[in-house]
């Protein structure tokens, strides 16, 4: 099978030869082919091309994507910064556009084909429909946009002391979602676009379980069933960081037939088989750190948990790292994922 | 003066105010303090700081989560403005005195803004360079301040490869000062391959680890 049948292949629900390898992996890249971290923020043409080389070097099944972790804040009005010098691997926020709640009842719905990052984006959407590859489109979930949006200070102060601006803020960035995805379906056939959505403040780090049911919970909720109403069959979900408690809360979330899952290291694939395995592909969660920081061996053998532990989810699994690749990873640990893939991920 | 039975009651509010982020009250009950003559150490370190220490406990339970911290933090905060004009010079020791930063090319300062609530309600002298702080920039400051530990934080898998080189600075200028590390990419084995002297999981748990680095210093 071809890199792009096999991922194909179980999106449709049919049998694959092995366990598909996913990544999202901007920064590295940019590293790999010798561009620079920015490139692949700013240049769509470039972030595309160094990403099918790096795919086809690592055989990398899925993607490539374009997006980043702070989506919101600059397609709203505010300010961000494009990754520089050694240590930043992503755009990151220089000012939000709201910070109180006048800044609140002031804002205005962005113009979703020009504002921030969604020029580039749709770019980038447009190489994907060329080479034959899935149209997806990387938002933040509706509390991390949210989150972008204001400082996600604030929004956890509102949540406890203002809840109805907190309630406000979720609104707006849900409207947003929609209104991006509705784009993307307009140009492309919703069938065809796969949302890709990231959800790390969401996580038990920042707030409890209640604060999840009652913020984001509906919000998401919502908006994935208003994705699926416009036509869109697959919804990939990175449930990023400590979410073991929200668990129960995310299972009552439609994802398409099959949805996409990705997790962190810190919810085990068992846990998001018993939850998801019967709507979703379950992709993770080899741990980034020990990606960068680890042995080839660990590596290795981190990835061979993984696949031993999922590779027999009902509606299949794909290896990827628990969050994005760091950009600074060596090389060699990256292909050993590929390679644990060869020795153990074969089916039949 | 106040009587011990009513020191007890405007103690008990403070700590209570604090723990319910209850910024008003806690301002409220820090005047009361101030108008009964209550000595301003006794009141910030037996009400407000034993406050912030129930919260801290509270977190590390997961009864309490970031939101509920922030705001404790605005309780206390309150209190600390209304009681520190009011501090004796002879009322308290030599603070110990700590660095904070977040590490260069990361700009997420959430985790280390808790991890500063919890010093300053401990007591100590906070030193906090913000985000996105150069390398050379800790060494710099802890030779100015005199620092006996360095709290360093990254979210990113990217910037926490700076840890390893901001120790070795630091190590350079002082051989004597101790550094903490903490963010959502390290862990107590990364912690201690980059020479850290101590690796906190979480902000409840700073203050606590950086007094067994001291002692074992």
């Amino acid at each position: 099978m071809s890199n792009s049948d096999r991922a194909e292949a179980l999106l449709r629900g049919d049998k694959v030869d092995r366990v598909p390898l996913y990544h999202f992996l901007l920064g590295f890249c940019a590293r790999n082919v010798g561009y620079t971290t920015v490139d692949m923020y700013n240049n769509a043409e470039k972030s595309f091309q160094a990403q099918l080389w790096t795919f086809e070097q690592y055989g990398i099944d899925g993607g490539p994507d374009y997006g980043y972790a702070s989506y919101g804040g600059w397609e709203f009005g505010g300010e961000i910064k494009m990754p520089e010098g050694e240590w930043q691997q992503a755009p990151s926020h220089v000012n939000f556009p709201v910070n109180t709640e006048e800044d609140l009842a002031a804002l205005a719905m962005p113009d979703v084909k020009t504002a921030g990052s969604l020029p580039l984006a749709m770019e980038f959407s447009k190489l994907q429909q060329k080479h034959g590859k899935p149209i997806t489109v990387t938002l933040g979930g509706n509390f991390s946009v949210a989150g972008n949006i204001c400082p996600p200070s604030t929004l956890c102060r509102w949540m406890l002391k203002k809840p109805d601006a907190a309630h406000r803020i979720l609104q707006i960035a849900s409207d947003h979602i929609l209104d991006v995805v509705r784009y993307w379906s307009d140009t492309f056939g919703a069938e065809n676009v796969i949302p890709n959505l990231w959800e790390p403040m969401a996580a038990n780090d920042i707030i409890s379980p209640k604060q999840f049911e009652k913020f984001a919970l509906p919000y998401i909720k919502e908006t994935n069933e208003k994705m699926l109403g416009m036509g869109i069959k697959h919804i990939l979900y990175h449930i990023c960081g400590e979410q073991n408690a929200n668990m129960p809360l995310w299972a009552q979330i439609p994802m398409g037939d099959p949805g996409m899952v990705t997790f962190g290291h810190q919810v085990k694939l068992s846990t998001a088989i018993e939850y998801f395995g019967d709507s979703c592909i379950i992709l993770g969660n080899v741990l980034p750190a020990l990606i960068q920081t680890g042995t080839p061996q660990q590596v290795y053998d981190a990835s061979r948990d993984c696949i031993l532990e999922a590779k027999d989810a009902p509606r299949g699994f794909m290896l990827m790292p628990g969050c994005e690749l760091p950009p600074m990873s060596p090389f060699f640990n990256v292909y050993m994922m590929k390679k644990a893939i060869e020795d153990f991920g074969y089916y039949g | 003066m106040a009587s011990d039975e009513k020191k007890a009651e405007i103690l008990k509010g403070l700590h209570d105010s604090v723990v319910e982020y209850e910024e008003e009250k806690t301002v409220e009950v820090a005047n009361e303090a101030v108008a009964e003559g209550l000595d301003a150490f006794e009141a910030i370190m037996g009400g407000l700081a034993k406050g912030m220490e129930t919260v801290g406990d509270l977190y590390v339970r997961q009864e309490y989560f970031v939101p509920e911290l922030l705001l404790c933090a605005d309780a206390l905060y309150a209190g600390l403005e209304v009681l520190k004009p009011h501090l004796k010079a002879e009322s308290h020791a030599e603070p110990r005195k700590i660095i904070l930063g977040v590490v260069e090319g990361d700009i997420h300062d959430i985790g280390k803004n808790l991890v500063k609530v919890m010093f300053d309600a401990a007591g100590w002298q906070v030193f906090d360079l913000g985000a996105d702080v150069k390398i050379e920039r800790f060494a710099e400051e802890q030779k100015k301040c005199g620092a006996q530990v360095v709290g360093l934080s990254a979210l990113m898998t990217t910037s926490m490869l700076a840890i390893p080189r901001i120790i070795k600075t630091l190590r350079d200028s002082d051989s004597t000062v101790r550094v903490l590390v903490g963010g959502a990419p390290l862990n107590p084995d990364i912690a201690a391959s980059y020479g850290a002297d101590g690796y906190a999981d979480n902000a409840g748990e700073a203050v606590e680890q950086a007094m067994k680095m001291l002692q074992q210093a």
